[in-house]
């Protein structure tokens, strides 16, 4: 009885927090498209919705300590509880990823920066979480090492882009021949002059960006680890 | 008795021929050669070598061998009948005493047969010392339970001779009394009634009393069986952090239907499932985070059966 009760709330517990994911995904998803297309509707929605998976967040990590505390699991099953409530803390963080990128949407001004394909960029860390999700859902530990190896990838093109912005910057100030740092008014953009104060945020923003896209799919990462600790008991992709 | 070895090396070479399926790919022969070869900290205390208990026609103990290290805390889990007290009584061989029961196989103390002929049994049973479920003082003062054992063995000479010979040795009665319930952990509480029946105990009070008498002819291994499943949540955890503490002296192997004390208290546990087999033994963090042993796993968390 109290075993098939336990039973029932492991599976729930799988349930919520995969349910849980797929809303987080939802959100980040809607960040990325306010990116895109500069839509501030949707960008202020993923900033409202914050609260919600905060709540959630609480909620399931409730769930969690009651399993410990009420059914002290051992074996397959502590590792999944275990897993599950670190997974939480991922997926929590991701949705607070997705407000910051949606608030950079809302800021967007990239007058002065280089061309960046950050939706190519977002696609992929979006499909890496996505997949990290269904791996915990599914109990997939080939998946889960997979997406580990196309973390490094998505580094790699972090790293080019936020590369790219300083580059890029640097190129136009030694092109500009201006040593002072003054604001001489021979900016690319048709003439138009450089505001330093402007630019500066542009480029803060830009390299925020970048770096939570980065930060969203090494949670992503985050989560096949854990997946993988509770499928196989194997530590390996955690650090 | 023919009849029942080939009985066993059919079972064997079934369990041999028909690896039992698993998740994890491994059978059950499988994992046990893993643990066979597990490195335990410490040198060995005990050790079993292919144990077979019979009762009868009932093959109540299987092919049983594992080494346990000194000075820590072995635990033995597994269902009812499953064999863990059988071979915890192999031990310092109180199944001796049950008339059906046939034992083959070897259980050494510090690399000595203790199944063999010539052994001392009284020598073996102060050295293997065993504490019961229910506590079972003498029917006497609590000192006398304390100093019963070591005068009756002659460790103490205390009688009414010793003492017309001028052997009396009350002072270190004394001492021996006072520094057995303190390891047990009941000076504290008895120290003011010595002379008292130890039956006006506590439950709880009586088992560490029981585990004093124990300590009084100075053990190398302490035997538990079930110790403290007739206690409070209370004298539980004073057993419990009693254990931790002897294990730094002795040898202490517990036999537990609690699994969460198995967990809390031991450094190693063994799991015998049905039919008398020792399915794994290993570290008790490993065997409650990931046994390797799909039955095992089944049992720990509930889904046996």
């Amino acid at each position: 009885m109290a075993r098939r009760d336990f039973q029932e709330s492991l599976d729930a517990l799988r349930s919520d927090v995969t349910e849980m994911g797929h809303l987080v995904l939802a959100r980040l998803d809607d960040a990325l498209h306010a990116l895109d297309a500069g839509d501030v509707d949707a960008a202020e929605a993923v900033i409202d919705g914050d609260a919600e998976i905060n709540q959630l967040y609480l909620d399931l990590e409730s769930a969690c300590i009651d399993l410990f505390a009420l059914q002290q699991p051992v074996a397959s099953d502590l590792r999944f509880v275990a897993a599950s409530f670190k997974i939480l803390t991922d997926l929590e963080r991701i949705g607070d990823l997705a407000t910051n990128l949606a608030g950079y949407a809302l800021a967007a001004d990239s007058r002065y920066l280089p061309e960046l394909d950050l939706t190519h960029i977002g696609a992929r860390v979006h499909d890496l979480v996505a997949d990290a999700i269904e791996a915990y859902a599914d109990n997939d530990a080939a998946a889960c090492r997979e997406i580990d190896a196309r973390d490094d990838e998505i580094d790699a093109l972090c790293h080019a882009a936020s590369e790219r912005v300083v580059r890029d910057l640097i190129e136009r100030r030694a092109a500009s021949g201006d040593s002072n740092g003054n604001d001489d008014g021979n900016g690319d953009e048709a003439g138009d002059p450089w505001d330093v104060e402007a630019v500066l945020d542009d480029v803060s923003r830009v390299l925020l960006t970048v770096r939570d896209l980065e930060r969203v799919a090494d949670h992503g990462v985050n989560i096949a680890a854990r997946t993988l600790y509770a499928v196989d008991s194997d530590s390996e992709l955690i650090y | 008795m023919s009849e029942i070895e080939q009985t066993q090396t059919q079972t064997t070479e079934q369990a041999t021929d028909q690896p039992l399926e698993t998740t994890t790919g491994e059978s059950d022969e499988e994992v046990r050669e893993e643990w066979r070869q597990y490195d335990f900290r410490g040198s060995t205390k005990l050790a079993a070598g292919d144990l077979n208990v019979h009762y009868g026609d009932d093959h109540a103990l299987k092919d049983v061998s594992m080494e346990i290290p000194e000075q820590s805390v072995t635990a033995l889990i597994g269902p009812s009948g499953c064999g863990k007290s059988t071979f915890l009584r192999c031990l310092n061989r109180m199944n001796d005493r049950i008339s059906s029961a046939r034992i083959e196989g070897s259980v050494t103390l510090d690399g000595m047969e203790i199944y063999q002929d010539g052994v001392n049994l009284v020598e073996l049973r102060k050295r293997v010392g065993m504490v019961f479920q229910s506590p079972n003082p003498f029917p006497k003062s609590i000192r006398e339970n304390i100093a019963y054992g070591p005068e009756k063995h002659g460790d103490l000479e205390t009688g009414l001779l010793a003492r017309l010979l001028g052997r009396s040795d009350e002072a270190a009665r004394e001492e021996l009394v006072e520094r057995c319930l303190r390891d047990a952990a009941l000076w504290n509480e008895v120290h003011d009634r010595l002379d008292d029946n130890a039956l006006g105990l506590s439950g709880g009070q009586q088992q560490r009393l029981c585990i004093a008498r124990c300590l009084s002819v100075d053990p190398d291994v302490i035997l538990m069986d079930e110790p403290a499943s007739a206690l409070d949540p209370i004298a539980t955890a004073k057993i419990e952090d009693l254990i931790d503490d002897l294990s730094e002296e002795y040898t202490v192997v517990i036999v537990t239907h609690n699994m969460q004390q198995a967990a809390r208290i031991s450094d190693q546990t063994a799991v015998f499932l049905t039919g008398g087999e020792l399915v794994e033994y290993g570290d008790t963090d490993q065997i409650f985070e990931d046994p390797e042993s799909d039955r095992v796993e089944d049992y720990i968390t509930g889904k046996f059966g």
